[in-house]
């Protein structure tokens, strides 16, 4: 599963290693790793961020994780009319479901469960968010 | 894929409340780098919530291109001072921001990068304000209107050489003003109205070239003499003797003319000199044009204004004549009937949006507006229209006329508002598949014809006004998908608490009623301790006018004593025997 990972670095050094398919949610770094060209980037699977700090770049690569999770998975859309007669908190519920031959385990949040962020970063991560098209 | 979901999030956590913003506020004095359409993005949310206040606009210093606080009574000193600091403030639209005085310009002199200015309706803007605003070389676009600036003022302007929009109405300007703006040769858009000038003032304006929109309403000119530029002209309310008579190898083609109100000494030599070939807009509006053979030559036109016009059944034939290109006519408050409407079908091919509000026609009408296939707005409100009419020489027998809709494949909006139609003639509404908007507003509809329009898939917008509509109706109806807005003014047999439990299951939906507007009054004044506040007169239930259940009054018992007691003329002269309920009536707490 090595060469479905992708590497962001911070401004500090900091290396985050994630799913390729988490990092397509940016466009910039689709179009980066999509664009033909020898470019670095898709040759060493690695994208160097200097403006970007540590803490908010963390909290974009959870916020491609998110965005994976319920922006377009089905199955919650399905789902979540039994979900609204449910409890108003947040919670966490597994569902087992087959598909073709592999048993899957999958974590799903309710669908009103939003992205929290905190009000310090907000401006930070707005500019971060811009430059990385999500 | 969302697109920008993220900077999307960000924005609305920012902007959540006041809280949010202090924490972020101090993380540094001015934003250099935020990039102008998220600042924009920001600071436009951060206004609709009432969350701004002048310090904060420190921090939009670098980053704002347009700031837009019209109708802000709040904003003074304080708040310009800030706004005097932004580097690069292009457009600043005050108007109608009634702190706005003579010394609160000062913050904004020198102003380089600001093009764009609107103090309009600014009552304490004097001609010693109009000092500050000279310093502001680079202005391109200026609005002064309905100010306190007199002509000395105007003349002053002169110095703005870079001018090319100037929107002087309701402001005294002289001919002699106008003749000392004469250096303004960039000028496009003139706005005059219900200024001094007159037949000598008008002459001037050849001395601007590219003068392309002019609006001369509620003035005392007459004769506009030829300005090849010119595009848009207004001369509403004025009498008019003849347009465009002079010199010149080049004709203007004139796009769009509003003569709304105006009044013809020869209409037909009035418009001789009018090259009316490009002619696209036309307001003939409450004129009182008795002859409309001019129309005749005028083949582009594409929007016809004719209301409250004396056009009748007999002088319908030149706009017949003329309509090929049609796309908006306006016929309301005229005397046409059915027979104008055979002359018109079959001759608009490409008209959508036609107005007959307060005219004379009735159902027969409908069949002849199946043969206008573009149609995608119909207006029949406040005419004689049923929904049926009755077969020859049965008067029982009804023949729905609602039905023949169903063959304008395009019909989206239909305003049947004040008319005489009923639940029945209602009920094949429902067969209208692609009807978009339907506004009613009748004291005969129920919930019978409400849970009709359940069936209509596209509906976004309904309009049930004045209907005898009960809770139970409303909260057994299922709205159609789509639905965004329903107007229940008037429907005075629903409760408060019928509303918000509607309004509960239904959140997408925005209901228009009278004890709405309160619940929002309520929920504004818990907030009211944001720095702007909201305007309060907006807030006032519309329609001005405020409406009681007067059987709230009566406990059951009495209500029943009072159906069987006799109508009260009867009881007029002896109040002795006015039933004993009446009598405690100035007792009652008001409802």
């Amino acid at each position: 599963m090595e060469e479905d990972t992708v590497k962001l670095i911070s401004a500090e050094g900091f290396e985050f290693v994630i799913d390729k398919k988490a990092a397509m949610v940016s466009q910039t770094i689709r179009n980066m790793f999509t664009s033909p060209g020898n470019f670095s980037e898709t040759r060493l699977g690695e994208v160097t961020f200097p403006e970007i700090s540590t803490p908010i770049l963390e909290k974009i690569c959870q916020y491609f994780y998110w965005h994976l999770q319920f922006a377009r998975c089905a199955i919650p859309c399905i789902l979540s009319p039994i979900c609204q007669r449910l409890r108003p908190q947040t919670f966490m519920f597994i569902c087992i479901y087959s598909s073709r031959e592999n048993l899957c385990l999958s974590f799903y949040f309710r669908k009103e469960s939003e992205f929290h962020i905190e009000p310090e970063i907000t401006l930070e991560l707005m500019m971060a968010a811009n430059y990385l098209h999500t | 894929m969302e697109e920008g979901g993220l900077v999307r999030r960000c924005i609305e956590a920012a902007a959540e409340s006041a809280k949010s913003v202090e924490k972020w506020r101090r993380q540094r004095r001015t934003l250099e780098r935020l990039p102008t359409q998220l600042a924009d993005a920001l600071f436009r949310l951060l206004h609709h919530r009432r969350l701004l206040y002048p310090s904060l606009l420190e921090i939009f210093q670098y980053c704002l291109e347009e700031v837009d606080f019209h109708g802000e009574n709040c904003i003074d000193a304080e708040w310009m001072a800030y706004l005097g600091g932004f580097r690069y403030l292009r457009a600043l639209n005050l108007a109608g921001c009634r702190g706005i005085n003579n010394s609160v310009l000062w913050s904004i002199t020198g102003m380089v990068s600001l093009k764009d200015l609107d103090i309009s309706r600014c009552s304490k803007i004097t001609d010693a304000g109009i000092e500050h605003i000279l310093s502001i070389s680079n202005l391109e676009r200026l609005c002064i209107s309905e100010t306190r600036v007199t002509s000395k003022g105007i003349i002053r302007l002169s110095s703005l050489v870079n001018l090319r929009s100037l929107d002087l109405g309701g402001l005294p300007v002289t001919d002699q003003a106008i003749d000392s703006l004469k250096v303004l040769v960039q000028l496009e858009y003139l706005d005059l109205w219900g200024s001094e000038i007159t037949n000598e003032g008008s002459l001037l304006f050849t001395r601007f070239p590219r003068l392309a929109h002019l609006n001369i309403a509620w003035t005392e000119v007459n004769c506009l003499p030829n300005l090849p530029s010119l595009i848009h002209l207004n001369m509403s309310n004025c009498s008019i003797h003849s347009i465009f008579q002079g010199h010149g190898p080049v004709k203007p083609s004139l796009s769009e003319l509003l003569v709304h109100g105006a009044t013809f000494a020869d209409v037909d030599q009035a418009f001789s000199y009018l090259n009316i070939d490009h002619l696209s807009v036309l307001d003939l509006s409450s004129s009182a044009i008795s002859d409309f053979n001019f129309l005749v030559r005028m083949r582009s036109l594409e929007r016809l204004d004719l209301s409250s016009s004396l056009m009748t059944d007999y002088l319908i034939t030149p706009v017949a004549s003329t309509a090929f290109k049609l796309r908006d006519l306006n016929l309301s408050n005229t005397k046409i009937t059915t027979q104008s409407m055979c002359i018109l079908a079959g001759k608009v091919p490409n008209l959508e949006k036609l107005s007959l509000s307060e005219s004379m026609i009735d159902d027969t009408s409908l069949q002849y507006l199946t043969l206008m296939p573009s149609l995608r707005t119909i207006d029949l409100s406040k005419t004689g229209i049923q929904g049926c009419t009755y077969a020859e020489g049965d008067r029982l027998a009804k023949i729905w006329s609602l039905p023949v809709l169903q063959n304008l494949d395009s019909l989206e909006i239909l305003n049947l508002e004040g008319t005489r139609v009923r639940d029945d003639s209602l009920h094949p509404l429902g067969l209208l598949k692609g009807l978009k908007h339907l506004y009613l507003k009748s004291d005969f509809l129920s919930d019978v014809s409400f849970h009709t329009m359940s069936s209509l898939p596209d509906l976004r917008v309904l309009g049930f006004q004045g209907a005898v509509l009960t809770n139970n109706g409303l909260l057994s109806f299922r709205p159609p998908e789509r639905l965004q807005v329903l107007d229940l003014r008037g429907c005075w047999l629903l409760s408060k608490d019928g509303i918000s439990s509607f309004c509960g299951a239904f959140p997408q939906i925005k209901v228009k009623h009278e004890s709405v507007q309160m619940l929002h009054l309520d929920q504004s004044q818990k907030l009211g301790s944001s720095k702007l506040k909201p305007d309060l007169t907006q807030c006032e239930p519309l329609g001005g006018h405020h409406f009681t259940d007067e059987r709230i009054k009566y406990s059951r018992e009495e209500l029943m004593e009072l159906t069987s007691s006799p109508p009260s003329d009867v009881l007029a002269g002896s109040l002795s025997l006015l039933p004993v309920a009446l009598k405690k009536a100035d007792d009652r707490p008001e409802a």
